[in-house]
């Protein structure tokens, strides 16, 4: 009966409460008011305008927040921060009579609102634009806080009113505080607010229209909203691809976009969530000066290994023994290291005059050329007969310039390192060779670097020596051994030239192949033979030596014909020339793994069936060229067309007609512009 | 790949709409048009070749447009340029049934009681013009230089809104363009967004 008694008490207190907590907000409601200074509501041509606060009272040391309550008849609406293609988002003017630190609009996720055939950003219905703010240091001493907003907005069903409002709250200064009225508007507004987390992106800029690539928190219809007004074209649906967890989207650009910017900010939106995106500028600075790193690094390994190289490693022992005798100056010290330095580059000069002298010919040194590929095999086949001793080798340079090195002077301490390098060319050929291949197809610059770190490595442990004697015991014996070493680097030498061969094939035909296999045996043959004659013979095997190999690398021109590997061809200048000369239809694609927009193209055009079948037809080629690591064969076909970037999509038919297609790409332009290149072709 | 072809087939559409209602670009020609005057007769802009041409996007019940009406600022920059031998065109884009749509008579009334003195007031109620040149707000502006080069598109000045006493502090990007045409130096600002009520067109 007690615990009946009990029961029937608690419930008549939880009725009580209930009833004290609406008697309490209904005081709430009340309250505000009595501390009102002027108006904190005003009324405007289909709208009504409040401002409020989440709590009544200030609290020093939280962050306080205030709203601007915007409260438009049905239908009619008002704006976000970019408004769109017309219209004006509310802007807020704040003043109080302690100072106080008012933070930015916190503005929630907007609506598009589509007027005729252009689009807005707002909301339509009640919205309310929360504002932090904080009491400055100092100003907690204030009993209360006068605050005024100067408010102005526009608000529109299809016409638009614009209007302004001066309203005012009074707000008491308190370390307790209690919940407004309007309190339950800051919460519900809160989850229409963007997600804290901001997403950072890249941008492009091409032709009409701006690419960004971003990683969206999961995947939806996302749709990016520029926060300027003057970005993107509002009214033009936006299109992504995805492309592993990556998407890139294409956005039309505004008629007043102005070019240079370096960051655009979003906010990227499926209509319910939102996160604010900061993108900038790709320019494209990647990996290219990596990969030079690693080429030099591996280049100075090479050097280091050339020392003990059979031929260098007697000449190095036989200076390394004579030294210490006597102290040496600076400059002698370093004599050596500069001769080699110094030849090596000179080197790389003889490489790059040869290189652009070719170039200016029309012969370049590429990969792609089998006529390249054909001349490493020759080159690779005739360091392997050198190291079996089958050919003749530097031997004989080896007394060349015997009393220039004698001495410990600068000028022996010099050529002493440019005769190593002469001397140990035989050796060092194998590594030469890979460097001579790298540098090929390398700009200038990177064929110095590269020459200048396996002069480092090459000239590293000797001038350690002259510095110390006390390196002297890591430089190993010369002995048998060497000439074990020697043989043993045939078989890398001759699994290369196997691996050029195989390259070769893909770029001819087998009939090809053979021809440069007999090529080959017959050049070693031919070497083979030289050094079993003597007199006017030796000549004569060495001339059979050099024609054989002169028909090969001829023949493999001629090899590659537009009939070989119809697709996806390496760019090069020579090989659409070819093409040009040929009379046939060119497309050309310029691209790099870091162009956004170059990568929707791939994905929305080139990939697709119709314009695979459009490549398949006769006497239609395609060839990229790619800029992912800048060169200057490339740039130069760029700078051509008055472009300093990627994509670029040209179409030729034979020398007559050129096409520069949009930087925008679908698979019918693309197959529209062929056709029209094949209809070119048939006409003249 | 469908889905593939559903992104390739929107990207074209987007194309397509982006060729619909590509604007007019600065420094290029301006495309020709001809519009009814007042009068009913027919004005070609190709009839101004070798003057100065500006144009005037304008809706007379829009705020925007009346915060530079009401405080004589487009009426005394007609009145300035247009005793200097400048054409000054006022454009009305507003469809039929919607703000700002008037007759000739209303116009003309509109043009006095205003003390305003525009070149013509042409009618494009079709929305066609205003496409062509990708006119978005009232006002939205244009000056075309006597060659028939398009050298501004934008706004009338830097300050977006409705309020009269902005106009002082406002740079004045037509009359900033005007003095750099006149006097043969290259326009600063010669591409600035516009701003005002959205033109009423007809779709």
């Amino acid at each position: 009966m007690g615990s009946s008694c009990l029961a029937a008490a608690y419930k008549q207190m939880i009725v009580f409460m209930n009833r004290l907590n609406i008697v309490l907000f209904l005081c709430a409601l009340w309250l505000p008011s009595s501390f009102v200074y002027g108006q904190s509501t005003a009324k405007g041509e289909h709208i009504e305008v409040a401002l409020v606060a989440e709590y009544q009272q200030l609290t020093p040391g939280q962050t306080n927040w205030l709203g601007v309550l915007l409260t438009p008849e049905t239908h009619w609406h008002t704006y976000w921060q970019n408004p769109g293609d017309s219209g004006e988002a509310p802007s807020v003017t704040w003043q109080a009579s302690t100072e106080l630190e008012f933070g930015d609009i916190q503005w929630p996720i907007p609506h598009q609102i589509p007027v005729a055939h252009l689009v807005n950003y707002g909301y339509e219905g009640q919205v309310l634009l929360m504002v932090p703010v904080d009491l400055a240091k100092g100003s907690e001493l204030a009993q209360q806080v006068d605050i005024q907003v100067a408010l102005s907005w526009l608000v529109c069903k299809e016409d638009c009113i614009p209007g302004w409002a001066d309203l005012s709250i009074t707000l008491p200064v308190a370390n307790e505080r209690e919940k407004s009225a309007a309190a339950s508007l800051f919460t519900q507004t809160r989850e229409q607010l963007p997600n804290k987390d901001s997403i950072s992106a890249k941008f492009e800029v091409t032709d009409n229209y701006l690419t960004v690539a971003y990683q969206p928190p999961f995947q939806a219809q996302w749709s990016l909203l520029p926060l300027r007004s003057d970005v993107a074209q509002h009214n033009q649906k936006q299109q992504f691809v995805s492309e592993g967890g990556v998407n890139n989207q294409v956005i039309a650009l505004s008629d007043y976009f102005i070019a240079g910017a370096q960051q655009l900010d979003f906010l990227l939106t499926d209509g319910t969530v939102g996160y604010y995106l900061s993108a900038s500028l790709n320019d494209g600075q990647v990996a290219a000066s990596h990969s030079v790193i690693i080429l030099m690094l591996m280049a100075f390994i090479g050097g280091l290994i050339l020392n003990i190289m059979p031929c260098v490693l007697p000449v190095l022992s036989f200076k390394a023994l004579a030294i210490g005798h006597n102290e040496m100056t600076i400059s002698q010290k370093l004599g050596y290291g500069l001769g080699v330095l110094v030849c090596f580059n000179l080197f790389a000069s003889v490489i790059i005059v040869l290189k652009s002298s070719g170039e200016a010919i029309g012969w370049g040194f590429h990969m792609q050329e089998p006529a390249v590929i054909a001349f490493l095999a020759f080159l690779f086949v005739f360091i392997a007969l050198i190291l079996m001793d089958i050919a003749p080798a530097g031997a004989r340079l080896a007394g060349f310039g015997q009393a220039l090195v004698s001495g410990n002077s600068f000028s022996s301490q010099f050529f002493t390192g440019v005769l190593a390098v002469v001397v140990a060319s035989p050796c060092t050929a194998p590594f030469m060779a890979a460097a001579l291949g790298v540098a090929l197809v390398s700009p200038a610059a990177t064929t110095y670097l590269i020459f200048t770190a396996l002069a480092l490595g090459f000239a590293l442990p000797l001038s350690l020596l002259f510095i110390s004697s006390r390196f002297a015991k890591w430089l190993p014996k010369p002995g048998p051994w060497m000439n074990t070493f020697k043989q043993l680097l045939v078989f890398p030498m001759l699994a290369t030239v196997a691996w050029l061969v195989w390259v070769y094939l893909g770029q001819t035909s087998a009939m090809a192949q053979l021809g440069l296999l007999m090529s080959l045996v017959g050049f070693a043959l031919a070497i083979w033979l030289s050094r079993q004659f003597s007199g006017i013979y030796v000549y004569l095997a060495l001339c059979l030596a050099i024609v054989l190999m002169g028909w090969s690398l001829l023949s493999s021109g001629t090899a590659t014909s537009p009939m070989a590997d119809k697709s996806d061809l390496a760019f090069s200048p020579q090989k659409l020339a070819q093409l040009r000369d040929s009379e046939q239809v060119v497309l050309v694609n310029m691209t790099a793994d870091w162009c956004i927009t170059c990568k929707v193209n791939e994905h929305v055009a080139f990939n697709t069936e119709l314009v695979q079948a459009a490549f398949e037809q006769e006497q239609v080629h395609y060839l990229v060229g790619d800029w992912t690591n800048k060169n200057d064969t490339i740039l130069s076909y760029l700078t051509q067309y008055q472009r300093s970037g990627v994509p670029l999509y040209v179409v030729y038919a034979g020398n007559h007609y050129e096409q520069v297609l949009p930087q925008i790409l679908t698979p019918e332009t693309v197959v529209e512009a062929i056709n029209l290149a094949k209809k070119e072709l048939h006409n003249d | 790949m469908i889905k593939t072809k559903i992104i390739a087939i929107a990207v074209l559409l987007m194309t397509l709409m982006g060729s619909a209602f590509a604007a007019v670009k600065v420094d290029q020609a301006a495309p020709n048009f001809s519009l009814a005057n007042t009068k009913g007769e027919q004005i070609n802009l190709a009839d101004y070749q070798g003057k100065y041409v500006i144009l005037e996007w304008t809706n007379h019940l829009c705020p925007y447009v009346q915060k530079h009406y009401d405080s004589d600022n487009i009426p005394s920059m007609q009145r300035k340029y247009t005793a200097d031998n400048i054409v000054w065109l006022s454009i009305i884009s507003s469809a039929p049934g919607k703000q700002g749509h008037i007759d000739s008579a209303t116009s003309d009334e509109l043009t006095a009681s205003r003390n305003a003195a525009p070149t013509q007031v042409l009618f494009d109620p079709e929305g066609e013009v205003g496409k062509l040149y990708g006119a978005k707000t009232t006002p939205h502006m244009y000056i075309i230089d006597p060659q028939g080069t398009l050298r501004y598109a934008g706004g009338i000045d830097s300050i977006k809104s409705a309020k009269i006493a902005d106009i002082e502090k406002a740079d004045n990007y037509v009359e900033q363009a005007m003095a750099a045409l006149l006097s043969g130096k290259a326009v600063n600002n010669k591409l600035t967004p516009p701003y005002g009520c959205s033109v009423k067109y007809k779709s």
